[in-house]
């Protein structure tokens, strides 16, 4: 084994092999960036994709409307029950006079506010769960055994098809955006495979040779593999590097624009957040192993002189 | 002592045809054996059997006396490092000089600077080629390359030295060159096994001759020449 880490012979191989087939080991770096590049875009968008989801998702909301006749011990009662609810993580009273208040400020300067006489808005409980998936599940308990409403209340509201709809998109789009990743990741193996193939078919002279005066099998591999990692690691830093001054300059502002009229939080693009330092570290270790992969693949053949 | 020794050694290639059949033979240290027959029958296979680039199908091959047929992937290496190896088209690195194309050889199995650098201007006065060490292979004639092939074969100063039609390529004198260079080096004591269809060079030289046809020994001559 101490034949094998000789770093003189490593380091040695693997610079003067990227100086004498400079073209290959060009192509084979400029692909890994590329394709790095492409799913490093593709992460970002879908993992915003799926924030802005889950954003929505998250500011759905059951309201609880309550009867205008409704009895303050009832309404405690009511209000006890539902904060003791584990699936419950707040729920706010908004008596009839805040519904009016509310619905003047939103509506400030419309003719409407002339229409209104007197109060007809109801007060309501809004309910906001830990987990927006259980909302229908603690909606249905509004419902009394007939079908009707249980007393005080007059109307439940929470979108039902609408909540699951998003459901359903978050779910898909996760799934098809994780197999598109997949189906990349694996495109550039092949394309860095056939790349270092051909180094490897360059100097396969050298690798007969080292074989037949009797080198270790790990002698032989061990340049290429880190020849393979190296070309593989300078790729994702340039991919990295494009992404970031993509980020920078082009896609912030949108960006920014999006986060303050919906509310969300947690944007990759901004890069504020660790997320796009995960996906930067994700890709420079996919492109290391991608080279290590590849190029071990690619040796086999040769090694079995 | 027995150096080479094949016990009822078969080689059945995939596509079922049989290189060689039940082979015995055994070749002592310090001796010099030509394997002769036309080609297809045998002789490369019998070459490579011995440096475990192939396996054989059947029977066991002895090497200094230990069996190399149950040998592991990873003790090949060693084997190789005791085994010089010619071959017909020089297999020289041609972006290397000839120091360097030599001294490859022993860097890959890791002999340290000191020993390449004694070593290598030693092996190139042995074949008469130290004032060429700078020169890259293609500056070099035919016969010149084949002396930096068999420096590189014996730089290690292997026991066996197995030679696949190394006078293939070369004209009479300077073939002539080439073996008395050989014979040279089996005088040390090297055991040289050297595959040929070249007539005149087997009469030439008087040795052991080992006649294979269609993968069987058909002669084994202790002082021969090439047909009976």
């Amino acid at each position: 084994m101490s034949l094998v880490f000789r770093p003189k012979h490593i380091f040695g191989e693997t610079f003067s092999s990227l100086r004498r087939n400079f073209l290959m080991g060009f192509t084979a770096i400029t692909t890994v960036a590329i394709t790095l590049f492409i799913v490093g875009v593709f992460s970002i968008i879908v993992f915003d994709i799926q924030s802005v989801l889950n954003s929505i998702e998250n500011q759905v909301e059951i309201a609880v409307y309550l009867k205008d006749n409704i009895s303050d011990d009832l309404k405690i009662y009511i209000e006890d029950e539902i904060k003791e609810w584990p699936e419950v993580e707040e729920v706010t009273f908004i008596s009839k006079d805040q519904a009016l208040e509310r619905f003047k400020t939103q509506n400030e300067g419309s003719d409407i506010l002339k229409e209104i006489q007197g109060n007809p808005l109801p007060a309501s409980f809004e309910i906001r769960l830990k987990d927006p998936q259980k909302i229908e599940q603690v909606a249905l308990r509004f419902v009394d055994k007939d079908g009707g409403n249980i007393e005080g209340v007059d109307e439940v509201i929470y979108g039902r098809n609408y909540v699951k709809k998003l459901f359903s998109i978050t779910a898909v789009t996760g799934t098809i955006a994780l197999l598109i990743i997949i189906i990349l990741v694996l495109a550039t193996m092949v394309l860095i495979f056939n790349t270092i193939r051909l180094s490897i078919y360059a100097r396969r002279k050298e690798i007969e040779v080292m074989k037949l005066v009797g080198a270790t099998n790990w002698y032989v591999r061990a340049p290429f593999l880190f020849e393979g990692s190296f070309e593989g690691f300078i790729g994702g830093g340039i991919a990295v590097l494009l992404l970031y001054f993509l980020n920078r300059f082009l896609l912030i502002k949108g960006e920014t624009a999006l986060v303050e009229t919906m509310r969300i939080k947690n944007l990759a693009l901004l890069g504020t957040d660790n997320v796009i330092i995960f996906i930067y570290l994700a890709i420079i270790v996919i492109g290391i192993l991608i080279g290590l992969l590849s190029s071990g693949f690619a040796l086999r053949r040769y090694l079995k002189v | 002592m027995n150096m080479i020794e094949f016990r009822n050694v078969s080689k059945i290639y995939e596509n079922d045809s049989a290189a060689l059949k039940d082979i015995n033979l055994v070749i002592k240290k310090g001796e010099f054996v030509f394997m002769v027959g036309p080609s297809g029958s045998g002789k490369s296979t019998f070459i490579k059997l011995l440096i475990k680039e192939i396996s054989s199908t059947t029977g066991t091959i002895f090497i200094a006396g230990r069996n190399i047929c149950n040998l592991k992937n990873n003790r090949i290496p060693q084997l190789r490092r005791n085994i010089g190896c010619i071959f017909q088209d020089y297999k020289l690195l041609s972006d290397r000089t000839v120091f360097e194309n030599i001294a490859f050889a022993l860097e890959v199995i890791g002999k340290p600077n000191y020993i390449i650098k004694a070593q290598v201007p030693q092996v190139l006065k042995l074949v008469g080629l130290y004032n060429k060490m700078d020169s890259l292979p293609h500056q070099l004639s035919g016969g010149e390359q084949q002396r930096v092939c068999i420096a590189r074969a014996f730089v290690n100063r292997p026991p066996i030295l197995l030679a696949d039609e190394p006078t293939g390529n070369l004209d009479p004198a300077t073939s002539e060159g080439i073996m008395k260079l050989l014979s040279r080096i089996n005088l040390i004591g090297t055991t040289v096994v050297m595959a040929t269809h070249e007539k005149s060079i087997v009469n030439a030289m008087r040795r052991r001759v080992v006649e294979l046809e269609d993968g069987i020994i058909i002669r084994d001559q202790k002082r021969g020449v090439y047909g009976s």
